[in-house]
C-alpha cells in the first residue's frame, strides 16, 4: 500500500514507474580512469616514511624511523657496553676494552680483566635485557595494555618463590637458575590455566597474573621469614635480581633461547600489528587470531622465563624498554627488535649504575631498576592517554 | 592477481589476470567471475543463545544488499557469519558452493572484506597506515609492498576523498573522516565481496551520501556489497536487494520497492507508517506516523540486549 507523493511542479518523478529501482548514477570523478591516473603517480613509491627493497617478486618494506631507532640504540649499546667493560676496580680505557672484547687484542692485563671478568657479565646483561624487552613488547601489544609484562603477570614472583624455596626450604641440589625457570613456567602455566587461555583482550590474563604473582610473593615472604639468617642471606639475590654470580649455563641457555625465539618474535610482531585492531578486523584482514595469540604468549613466556633464570626477578625492564622503543619508533610497526635493543641498553645502564654508584659496594641491578622504575611507572600511569578512536 | 581469481573460484578465471588493483573490477563485465555467497539453514549463536536461526539467503552478485531490522535481530551476527568471524552452530555458509569454514582465513580475506561496527585503531596510526593494512591479505613476509598494493592504496584514498588527510593521525579526524578512512581500508583490501556494518552511523547527511555513493560506485565496478543499515529510506534508495530480519529470521527479501510495505514496517518495528515514493528516484520513502496500537514483535522479540557488536 503506497501513497505516491504528489510531484511538485517541475519536479520530475518520471525517471521510471513508481517503485522501480533506479540506481543513482555513478559520480564521474570516481570512475576507474581517475583511479588509474592517481595510481600511476605513486606506483613505484613506497609509502611515506619507508623504503622498499625489492628483488624479483619479493619485496621488503623497511620503515625509516624504526631503522634509525635501531641503529641509534645499537650504537648506544656498544658505547654503554664499552663503558661497562672499562669501569671497575681496574680501569681500562673504553676503546682498549672494546678492542680486547671484540678482537681479542691488548695487554694481558686488559685481556684478563675484560674477557675473563667483565665480558660474561656484560654479555649476560645484554641477553637478559634483550629477552625481557622483546617479551614485554609482545605481551603488551598482545593484551593492548602497557602494564601487561612478564613481571606483572606473575612470572618473576613465581621464579623467586621457587628459587628461594630451592635454596632455603627444600634444598634440591638443583641450580637456583633451574628452579627459577621451573617457577616462571609454573606461574605462567597457572596464569594461563586459570584465565582460560589468552582470552579476548588479555585483561583477564593480566588480572589473574597479578593474583598468581601475589600468591607467589606471599610464599616467598613466608619461606624467608622462617629461614635461618644465613640461608635467607643466600637467597636474597633471588629476591631482587642481579647480574652478579649468574650461572654461565643459564646464560648459554638464554642465548640459545634468544636465537630460537627472536626470529619468530619478529614475524609475530608483524602479525601482531593487525591484532592491535579488534579481533573482527584482524580476522577479516586474514590473520588467524587464536594461533597467533598463543604463539606470541608462548614466545614471550619462554624469553622472560629464561631471562629470569639468569638474573632473577629483574623488574621494570620489560615494562620500560618497549615504552622507550615505541617513543623512538613512533606508531606503526610493533617494535620487537627495538624493544630488545632498548632492554639491553637499559639493563646494562642499570648494572653500570649499580656497580659504580656506591663502589666498592655493589647494588644489585634489580634494585636499581626498581628505584628508577617505580617513579617511571607512576609517571606512565599519570600520563597514560586513554584516547581511543571510536 | 589472487584477489580476483583465488583458487576457490569454480567459474572460469578471467583471461589475463589484470595487474591493477581496483581496475580489475572495471574490466570484468561478464557476470561469470563474481564470487557467490549464500547460506544454507545457517544458525549462528553467541554462547548458547541462537541469534540467527536456520537462514537461507543468497547475496546477489555485483549488487548492493541491505540488511535491515530492529536492534538485536541478528543483523551484525549474520554479517559476522557471512564473513567467517563466527563458526556456524548449524547449517553452513557457502562461497562458490564450498563451505566457508573449510577455506583458510587468508583466502577468505582476499574475497570478503568486512568493516565491523565501531572499529578501533591503535593510537597514532595515520590514515595511510590504516588503509595500508587493507593490503595485508595480499602481502607476505617477503612480499611486503607491490605495485598493486601501492595502486590499491592510492585508489582507495582517492575513492574516499582522503588524499589531503592521508598523513594525519586517525584520532585527529572527525567521526565522518575516520569512518571514511576505515571504509577506504576495506576498499583497499580489494575483495569481491564487501560487508559494511552500519557504515553511515554517526555521519552527517553529506558524509552519509558520500559513503553510500561510494558503495554504489563499487557495485557498479562489479563488487558485491552488503550493508547493515538502520534507516529504511536510505536502504530502499541505495540497495538493489533487501533482507528484512526479525528475531534471527528473514521475514522479507527482495527488491526494496517490492517488499517495503507499511505492514512490514509494523512487523519489524511495531511502528505505523506511510510509504511514499521518492519524487526524484522513485524509491520507497518510509514515513513513520506513530507506534502501532498493539506492540509489534520487535518489543519482545529481541534477545534483550543489542547483540550488534559481534
Amino acid at each position: 500500500m503506497k501513497t505516491p507523493l504528489e510531484p511538485r511542479s517541475g519536479a520530475s518523478a518520471g525517471d521510471g514507474p513508481a517503485g522501480a529501482l533506479v540506481p543513482p548514477p555513478v559520480p564521474p570523478p570516481r570512475g576507474p580512469g581517475r583511479v588509474r591516473e592517481a595510481g600511476t603517480t605513486a606506483v613505484d613509491a613506497a609509502p611515506p616514511g619507508t623504503f622498499r627493497l625489492a628483488a624479483g617478486g619479493l619485496s621488503l618494506l623497511v620503515p625509516r624511523r624504526p631503522l634509525l631507532a635501531g641503529v641509534l640504540l645499537a650504537t648506544v649499546l656498544v658505547a654503554v657496553g664499552a663503558v661497562g667493560l672499562s669501569v671497575g676496580e681496574i680501569a681500562v680505557a673504553p676503546l682498549d676494552a672494546l678492542r680486547a672484547a671484540v678482537l681479542g687484542e691488548g695487554s694481558p692485563r686488559d685481556l684478563l680483566v675484560v674477557e675473563e671478568l667483565r665480558m660474561p657479565r656484560v654479555e649476560a646483561g645484554i641477553a637478559v635485557g634483550a629477552a625481557l624487552g622483546a617479551a614485554g613488547c609482545l605481551m603488551q601489544t598482545l593484551s593492548g595494555n602497557r602494564l601487561a609484562t612478564p613481571d606483572t603477570v606473575g612470572l618473576n614472583n613465581g621464579a623467586t618463590a621457587f628459587a628461594v624455596a630451592g635454596i632455603v626450604a627444600v634444598p634440591t641440589g638443583l641450580l637456583p637458575s633451574a628452579t627459577a625457570l621451573v617457577g616462571a613456567a609454573t606461574a605462567a602455566a597457572l596464569t594461563l590455566a586459570l584465565s582460560g587461555g589468552a582470552g579476548q583482550r588479555g585483561y583477564r590474563f593480566l588480572v589473574v597474573g597479578l593474583g598468581v604473582g601475589a600468591v607467589f610473593g606471599a610464599v616467598t615472604n613466608l619461606i624467608l621469614s622462617r629461614a635461618e639468617i644465613d640461608a635467607a642471606n643466600a637467597a636474597f639475590a633471588w629476591t631482587v635480581g642481579t647480574l652478579n654470580g649468574r650461572s654461565q649455563t643459564a646464560v648459554t641457555v638464554l642465548e640459545a633461547g634468544l636465537l630460537v625465539c627472536l626470529p619468530p618474535a619478529v614475524v609475530l610482531g608483524h602479525r601482531l600489528g593487525a591484532l592491535r585492531f579488534s579481533d573482527a578486523v584482524a580476522t577479516s584482514l586474514g590473520v588467524r587470531v587464536r594461533p597467533v595469540r598463543a604463539a606470541v604468549l608462548l614466545t614471550s613466556v619462554v624469553c622472560a622465563g629464561l631471562a629470569v633464570a639468569v638474573a632473577g626477578p629483574l623488574g621494570m625492564i620489560a615494562l620500560a624498554a618497549p615504552e622507550a622503543a615505541r617513543r623512538l619508533t613512533g606508531p606503526g610497526p610493533v617494535p620487537v627488535v627495538t624493544s630488545a635493543l632498548a632492554g639491553a641498553v637499559l639493563t646494562l645502564l642499570a648494572d653500570l649504575v649499580g656497580r659504580t654508584a656506591m663502589a666498592p659496594l655493589e647494588i644489585p641491578v634489580g634494585l636499581v631498576t626498581a628505584v628508577v622504575g617505580g617513579p617511571y611507572l607512576l609517571w606512565l600511569l599519570l600520563t597514560t592517554r586513554t584516547r581511543r578512536t571510536p | 592477481m589472487n584477489a580476483v581469481t583465488p583458487a576457490t573460484a569454480t567459474a572460469p578465471a578471467p583471461v589475463a589476470a589484470p595487474e591493477f588493483g581496483l581496475g580489475a573490477g572495471a574490466g570484468a563485465e561478464d557476470a561469470g567471475g563474481a564470487h557467490r555467497l549464500r547460506t544454507e539453514a545457517l544458525t549462528l549463536a553467541h554462547g548458547r543463545t541462537p541469534v540467527v536461526r536456520e537462514l537461507d539467503v543468497e547475496l546477489p552478485p555485483r549488487r548492493v544488499t541491505a540488511i535491515v531490522g530492529p536492534n538485536g535481530c541478528g543483523k551484525s551476527t549474520l554479517l559476522g557469519g557471512l564473513a567467517r568471524l563466527l563458526e556456524p552452530r548449524g547449517g553452513s555458509v557457502l562461497l562458490d558452493g564450498r563451505a566457508l569454514s573449510s577455506v583458510s582465513t587468508r583466502e577468505v580475506a582476499r574475497v570478503i572484506g568486512l568493516l565491523p561496527q565501531s572499529a578501533t585503531a591503535p593510537d597514532g596510526l595515520t590514515v595511510r597506515d590504516l588503509v595500508r593494512y587493507g593490503r595485508r591479505p595480499h602481502q607476505g613476509l617477503l612480499r611486503q609492498w607491490s605495485r598493486a598494493d601501492a595502486e590499491a592504496v592510492e585508489a582507495a584514498l582517492d575513492a574516499a576523498d582522503l588524499h589531503e588527510l592521508a598523513d594525519r593521525p586517525l584520532e585527529t579526524l572527525s567521526g565522518g573522516q575516520r569512518q571514511r578512512a576505515w571504509i577506504a581500508m576495506a576498499v583497499a583490501q580489494d575483495t569481491d565481496i564487501l560487508m559494511l556494518d552500519e557504515p553511515t552511523s554517526a555521519l552527517d547527511i553529506g558524509h552519509q551520501l558520500e559513503v553510500l555513493e561510494m558503495v554504489r560506485s563499487l557495485a557498479a565496478r562489479g563488487r558485491t556489497v552488503v550493508l547493515v543499515l538502520h534507516d529504511l529510506t536510505t536502504a530502499c534508495r541505495y540497495a538493489d536487494h533487501m533482507l528484512a530480519m526479525l528475531d534471527g529470521r528473514v521475514v522479507a527479501q527482495g527488491a526494496p520497492a517490492q517488499i517495503m510495505t507499511s505492514a512490514l514496517v509494523r512487523t519489524l518495528y511495531g511502528v505505523e507508517s506511510t510509504i511514499l515514493t521518492d519524487p526524484v528516484h522513485g524509491t520507497p520513502v518510509v514515513c513513520p506516523t506513530g507506534l502501532a496500537a498493539s506492540p509489534g514483535p520487535a518489543a519482545d522479540g529481541a534477545n534483550g540486549t543489542d547483540s550488534g557488536g559481534s
